[in-house]
C-alpha cells in the first residue's frame, strides 16, 4: 500500500540516491594482542558501498575480534580505519553508531524483556515533542509506526510489535536484530555469524536481507561459517588466517573447497 | 546462556510458516503470574478482613490502626520503591535500612543544631529553616550514600549484594559513631505535630509523599527513555551496552534515586518519632525485598511492577501489624515475613522457568 508518510521522518529509510561515499568501512593492517595471545596480526578488509563482503576464517582466526575493533568495542594496537571515506578512530561503540555503523551480534543483541518496538529503538529512542519530550517521555506511537514500516521494508513479518521478544523464535529474533541494525546503520552493517542459530529457511531469509541492505547503498560485512550460502550472496571474500588477511578476492572467482583450503592451509603454503 | 532458538518452538505444526506463526497464547499459569500484583491485592484484602475479625473489638479496622498501618507502610514503601528500581536494572540493595538510619541521624542533628532553644511557650527561633535544611540533609545523605553504592557496583564491578552489604556495615557504624551508640532525641515537637503525625482527609502527609513517589516512578518506568533503558539494562546488560547505552552512569543514577528515597524515609522517621530509631531498621531490607518480590518484580531484572510493590508492601505491613494486634509475640513477625519472602521467591523461580529461554 502507498500510505507513505513523509519519507524523511522514517529512520529506516535511506535516501534512494547513491550514498556520498565509496568505501563504507575499511580496516587496514589491524593488530591486537590480548595478553600473550596475538589475536590479530595484520588484518585488513574493505567494504565498498553497496557491497556484501564475507569474512571467513577458522575458529579462533580473529574474526569476531576484528569486527569488534571495527566497531570501536576493542582498541587495536595498530592499524587504521576508514568509514565513509574518512579516517576514523572510534573510542566506543557509540562513536561507530554516530557514523552509521551498526552491528548484528551473534548473541546478546536484544533485551528479552522489552517489546519488539522498544528493542528496535533501544539507544535511539524517539521522544515526544515539547515539554514531555524534554522530560524524557517516549513517543511510542511514532516509534511503533516507524518500527512497523522498517520491518515491512525488509519484508520481515512478526506476529506483534508489542510482545516481549522473549516470545519470539530464534529466527524472528535474528531478523529483528538485522532490522534494528539496518534501521540505524546508514554506512555499514557488520554481522557476526547471523545465521549460526538458524535453520535453512531462516538462514536464506537473513541472506536475502544482506542483499537488500547492500542494495540500499550500505556496506555489509558478514562473518560466517556457512560458506556455501554466504559465498553465493557475497560480492567479495576476505579470508583471515590466524589474525592475518590471507586473501581478498571477488566471490565469483572462489569455490567452497578453495575457501576451505585457504582458511586452514594458507600458512602451510606460505611456509613452503 | 543464550540459546537463540526458543526451546519452546514445537515442531508439530507442519504447514504453518514459522515466520508467520503467531506467538503462542500464553499458558494460564503464565498469564496468572503476569499480573501477580492483582492477586496480592486479593490476598491483602483477605488478610485485612481476617485480622479484623481476629482482633478484639475489630480494632484492626479502627481509624487509629489504619493510620498506623499507613505510616508504617509509608517508610517501607519508599524503601521498596528504590529497591524495585535497582532490581529492575539487575542490582540489589541491602543497605537501605542503614541508609535510612544514617540520613535520619544527620538530618536530626542538623535540625537540633539549627532550631535553637525553645522559649517558654515551646516556640523555636529558627524552626522553619532548621526543618527545611534537615530535610535537605536527609535527602542529600541518602543520595550520596546511593551514589557510593552505585559507583562500587558500576565502576568497581563489585557484586551489588557484596557492595551494599559492605556499605550497610559502614553506614550503620558511622551512624553509631555519630550518636555514640544512642539515639538522637528531642527533635522539635512541631515537626511531629504538623508533618510526621499530621494528616489530611485522614491520609498522613508522609503517606502522600510515598504515593507521589510511587506514581512518579511508575510513569518513569512506563513512559520514559530512562525507564526503558533501566529495564533494558536489567534484562540483558550486554545488549544494552551494545545498543550504545551508558550503563554505568545509569546504574549510579538508579542507586542515587534509591538512596534519595531512603533519605526521604529517614526524614519521615524523625518526623514521626521525634527522634532517630537506629535499632528499628535492621529488618528493613527483609521487608523491602519481600514486598518487591511478592509484587512481581523479577529479581534478575528487566521487569518491575510498581503497583505490585505497593500491594506487596501492604501485605508485609499488614502481616506484621496484624500479628501484633491479634497478640502473637512480635518475634513471630520475622518468621512470617521470612517465610513469605521464601514462598515469593519460589513463585518467582517458577515464573522464570516458565517464561521461555533466558
Ligand atoms: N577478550 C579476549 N581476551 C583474550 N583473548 C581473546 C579475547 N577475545 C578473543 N581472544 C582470543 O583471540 C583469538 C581470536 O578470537 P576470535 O573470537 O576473534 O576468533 P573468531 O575468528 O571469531 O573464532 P570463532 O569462529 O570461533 O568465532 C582467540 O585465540 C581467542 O582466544
Ligand atoms: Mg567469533
Amino acid at each position: 500500500m502507498t500510505s507513505q508518510h513523509d519519507g524523511t521522518r522514517h529512520a529506516g529509510k535511506v535516501p534512494q540516491e547513491k550514498p556520498g561515499f565509496d568505501i563504507a568501512i575499511s580496516g587496514r593492517h589491524i593488530a591486537k594482542k590480548f595478553g600473550h595471545v596475538q589475536a590479530l596480526t595484520d588484518a585488513s578488509v574493505t567494504v565498498h558501498a553497496g557491497e556484501v563482503v564475507a569474512l571467513f576464517g577458522d575458529n579462533g582466526a580473529g574474526k569476531s575480534t576484528f569486527l569488534k575493533t571495527l566497531l570501536g568495542m576493542i582498541k587495536p594496537d595498530a592499524g587504521e580505519f576508514i568509514v565513509a571515506d574518512q579516517e576514523v578512530s572510534f573510542q566506543s561503540i557509540r562513536d561507530a553508531q554516530e557514523r552509521g555503523v551498526e552491528a548484528v551480534h551473534q548473541d546478546l543483541a536484544l533485551a528479552p524483556d522489552l517489546s519488539v518496538v522498544d528493542n528496535m529503538f533501544l539507544g535511539n529512542e524517539l521522544l515526544s515533542r515539547g515539554l514531555l519530550g524534554r522530560l524524557g517521555v517516549l513517543d511510542r506511537k511514532e516509534m511503533t509506526e516507524r518500527a512497523d514500516q522498517a520491518l515491512r521494508d525488509l519484508s520481515i513479518k512478526l506476529p506483534s510489535l508489542k510482545v516481549d521478544i522473549s516470545a519470539l523464535s530464534g529466527g524472528q529474533k535474528q531478523a529483528l536484530a538485522v532490522a534494528r541494525a539496518v534501521m540505524w546503520g546508514h554506512t555499514a552493517v557488520l554481522m557476526d555469524e547471523p545465521t549460526a542459530a538458524l535453520g535453512a529457511r531462516q538462514s536464506a531469509i537473513v541472506c536475502d536481507l544482506m542483499r537488500t541492505v547492500a542494495e540500499r547503498g550500505l556496506g555489509v560485512l558478514v562473518v560466517s561459517h556457512d560458506l556455501p550460502r554466504v559465498l553465493k550472496v557475497a560480492d567479495r571474500v576476505t579470508i583471515l588466517w590466524r589474525g592475518t588477511t590471507a586473501l581478498e578476492s571477488p566471490a565469483a572467482d572462489l569455490t567452497v573447497p578453495e575457501v576451505v583450503a585457504t582458511m586452514v592451509g594458507y600458512g602451510k603454503d606460505a611456509a613452503a | 546462556m543464550s540459546t537463540a532458538i526458543s526451546p519452546k518452538s514445537k515442531a508439530s505444526e507442519p504447514e504453518i510458516d514459522p515466520d508467520l506463526r503467531a506467538v503462542k497464547p500464553q499458558s494460564l499459569m503464565r498469564r496468572l503470574f503476569r499480573s501477580t500484583g492483582s492477586y496480592i491485592l486479593v490476598l491483602d484484602v483477605l488478610l485485612i478482613i481476617a485480622f479484623g475479625f481476629a482482633s478484639n473489638n475489630f480494632v484492626f479496622w479502627s481509624a487509629q490502626n489504619v493510620q498506623a498501618l499507613l505510616i508504617n507502610g509509608t517508610e517501607a514503601l519508599l524503601l521498596a520503591l528504590g529497591l524495585a528500581m535497582l532490581l529492575g536494572a539487575g542490582a540489589f540493595d541491602l543497605s537501605i535500612g542503614s541508609n535510612l538510619v544514617l540520613s535520619s541521624v544527620l538530618g536530626a542533628s542538623t535540625i537540633k543544631a539549627l532550631a535553637g532553644a525553645p522559649d517558654a511557650a515551646g516556640n523555636y527561633p529558627n524552626l522553619g529553616v532548621a526543618i527545611a535544611l534537615g530535610a535537605v540533609v536527609c535527602v542529600a545523605t541518602g543520595v550520596v550514600y546511593g551514589i557510593v553504592n552505585g559507583i562500587l557496583i558500576a565502576y568497581f564491578d563489585i557484586n551489588s549484594l557484596i557492595a551494599t552489604l559492605g556499605t550497610m556495615g559502614v553506614g550503620t557504624g558511622v551512624a553509631l559513631v555519630i550518636t555514640q551508640g544512642g539515639d538522637i532525641t528531642g527533635v522539635p515537637i512541631p515537626l511531629q505535630e504538623h508533618f510526621g503525625l499530621a494528616s489530611f482527609l485522614s491520609i498522613p502527609y508522609p503517606t502522600m509523599i510515598a504515593v507521589v513517589a510511587a506514581i512518579a516512578l511508575f510513569l518513569l518506568l512506563r513512559f520514559t527513555r530512562y525507564g526503558m533503558r533501566t529495564l533494558a539494562l536489567g534484562s540483558e546488560r550486554t545488549s544494552a551496552e551494545r545498543a550504545g547505552i551508558r550503563v554505568k552512569p545509569q546504574l549510579v543514577s538508579l542507586a542515587a534515586i534509591a538512596g534519595g528515597l531512603c533519605g526521604i524515609a529517614g526524614f519521615i522517621d524523625i518526623s514521626r518519632y521525634g527522634s532517630t530509631a537506629e535499632a528499628g531498621h535492621v529488618q528493613d531490607p527483609l521487608v523491602a525485598i519481600t514486598a518487591v518480590v511478592i509484587g512481581g518484580t523479577l529479581i534478575e531484572g528487566g521487569r518491575v511492577s510498581i503497583i505490585g510493590v505497593i500491594w506487596g508492601t501492604v501485605l508485609a505491613v499488614v502481616l506484621q501489624t496484624g500479628l501484633i494486634i491479634i497478640g502473637v509475640p512480635s518475634f513471630y513477625q520475622l518468621i512470617a515475613v521470612g517465610l513469605v519472602l521464601i514462598i515469593a521467591v519460589g513463585i518467582d523461580r517458577y515464573r522464570v522457568r516458565h517464561r521461555g529461554d533466558r
